[in-house]
């Protein structure tokens, strides 16, 4: 079986930075870590879309930064498309595409184009490479039309969009998607979803690791489903796998959902 | 190949970020300009008081200050751009998308601060011109490459203070004692506006243990005596010893505050 991310027993522990005092000083202290994952364990095919929910705290995002080589796990590993996050950090960031929820990061002063001409420098893309790649991009996210405007003119849905095309901009074969469709209406999350679903996942076979807070956004839309919360993944697997683990093939993901999560 | 494009994609970008604000722009080189004009009419003032201080140069204070004003652009870029701009990254959530690429993280250090020495170096030149044709300073005499030798060494020193600073940034956001203590003591002991040879015995010492002092030393010799390789040597010496043991610090500072970033997850936070 070939997985596109393997995670076994990861686990991150947070003891932040107030000073440069309690710097110095922590020797000293003993404070408790903040435990933000513990012991997680995940295995996802490739081309798979895989759906990480959970309540706000409960570890997701801090998940796919370890993915992304942005954060260091206190212990376990985690591999991306075989690539180990802690050795081969320079692949691993070939191999993947992080979408945030976040749509502001990015320069506001210049033109949709000027910007996703500047990510796609950081990807090494050549200057053919990225006019074709903008011009595929910015048409199938139908953003063609606000290329060269400035970024503070446009829409926080356009924003948002941009913020997709980045992430594609280097062909990925996984893609980091925390909250992508946040700020996107109800049609444009719709068109998104499906080419997501049909193009990237299905065509492309690309691996889609997706995060969400909105239930209706990933009941029809993911192969595997995880539930995470307070830094553990309670359940993970198929629609009907977590419907016979709660003993029930009729509740909806919703109700699953509050279950899983009142149980805890 | 890569990491010139590279570069040039920093240099693009903050140049149209920069004529975006086309006002200051323009007000960034007037000040330049009032301030080496300032100086010419304080020079007028000073006159043949300052006369013993710079026998050593064989000039008069203006072309000594010019000097001063133009090159410690380069002092105040090496220190803060780079802790500076590690800091508008962050805030603006930019560093985030810009780690998650494959592009090294020493990369990203140096194009961000990359205009920043470029537009420096524009400036610099502006106020040398503005000093030649319209106060009459003779630079005719310069070595140009031992110039450049100079200003090299001195952005490679004050750079390595830079990352070490950005260093600090990186992990603890806010505060940077080392860019402030070093921009503060080279302004006064370092010889931009008078000679350190004004300066009581006491606080002479001081400007022997910063770098700036031998730059500037070696720049006036190399830009308004024309002085060889051979006679800037011993200043040269001073720098290359300020080079070869800073850099290699910075770097190891910059890498282990990146990795504890990443472990108290500090690296991208706002």
């Amino acid at each position: 079986m070939s997985y596109a991310i393997e995670i076994s027993g990861l686990t991150k522990e947070f003891l932040p930075l107030k000073s440069i005092y309690s710097f110095i000083l922590r020797p000293l202290k003993k404070e408790k870590p903040f435990l933000a994952i513990n012991n997680v364990s995940l295995h996802i095919k490739q081309g798979e879309i895989f759906c990480l929910m959970g309540p706000n705290g409960a570890g997701k995002t801090t998940l796919i930064k370890i993915l992304s080589c942005l954060l260091l796990p206190t212990k376990g590993r985690a591999e991306v498309m075989g690539y180990d996050v802690l050795k081969d950090e320079a692949k691993v960031k070939s191999s993947i595409g992080l979408i945030g929820g976040d749509e502001r990061n990015f320069y506001w002063r210049l033109t949709l184009r000027q910007n996703l001409y500047f990510f796609a420098k950081l990807y090494d893309l050549s200057n053919f490479q990225i006019k074709r790649k903008i011009e595929e991009l910015s048409h199938l996210l139908e953003i063609n039309g606000y290329l060269d405007k400035r970024f503070q003119e446009c829409s926080s849905g356009i924003k948002q969009r941009l913020t997709i095309a980045r992430g594609l901009l280097n062909d990925a074969k996984v893609l980091f998607m925390d909250e992508p469709l946040k700020s996107l209406d109800l049609p444009s999350a719709r068109n998104v979803k499906n080419f997501i679903k049909e193009k990237l996942a299905g065509e492309q076979g690309k691996t889609i690791f997706f995060i969400s807070h909105n239930l209706n956004e990933v009941e029809n839309f993911a192969d595997q489903i995880a539930i995470m919360h307070k830094g553990e993944v309670r359940i993970s697997g198929t629609l009907s796998y977590l419907r016979n683990n709660v003993n029930s093939s009729s509740l909806s993901l919703e109700e699953i959902y509050t279950n899983i999560i009142k149980d805890s | 190949m890569h990491i010139l494009e590279k570069m040039l994609a920093f240099i693009k970008r903050d140049f149209y970020i920069h004529i975006s604000y086309r006002i200051a722009f323009i007000f960034e080189w007037i000040s330049t300009l009032t301030t080496v004009a300032t100086f010419y009419f304080v020079s007028k003032l000073v006159g043949q008081t300052a006369a013993p201080y710079l026998s050593e140069y064989q000039t008069g204070y203006f072309p000594f200050v010019l000097i001063g004003i133009a090159f410690s652009g380069y002092l105040n870029t090496s220190l803060q751009s780079f802790s500076s701009n590690i800091r508008y990254e962050q805030l603006l959530g930019t560093l985030e998308a810009m780690l998650a690429t494959p592009t090294k993280i020493s990369h990203i250090i140096i194009g961000i601060s990359i205009w920043d020495f470029l537009f420096t170096s524009i400036t610099t030149i502006i106020a040398l011109l503005f000093g030649i044709l319209f106060f009459k300073v003779d630079l005719s005499q310069m070595n140009f490459f031992a110039s450049l030798v100079i200003l090299i060494m001195t952005i490679v020193s004050f750079s390595s203070i830079g990352i070490i600073s950005a260093a600090f940034i990186m992990v603890l956001k806010k505060g940077n004692p080392i860019s402030w203590l070093v921009s503060t003591f080279a302004g006064l002991f370092g010889g931009v506006f008078f000679p350190v040879e004004m300066l009581p015995k006491g606080l002479k010492l001081i400007s022997y243990f910063i770098p700036i002092t031998y730059s500037l030393r070696g720049l006036r010799h190399a830009i308004l005596q024309g002085y060889s390789f051979r006679m800037l040597l011993p200043d040269m010496i001073i720098l290359l010893f300020f080079c070869v043991t800073l850099f290699p610090l910075s770097i190891w500072v910059f890498k282990k505050a990146v990795e504890l970033a990443k472990v108290t997850g500090s690296l991208t936070h706002y």
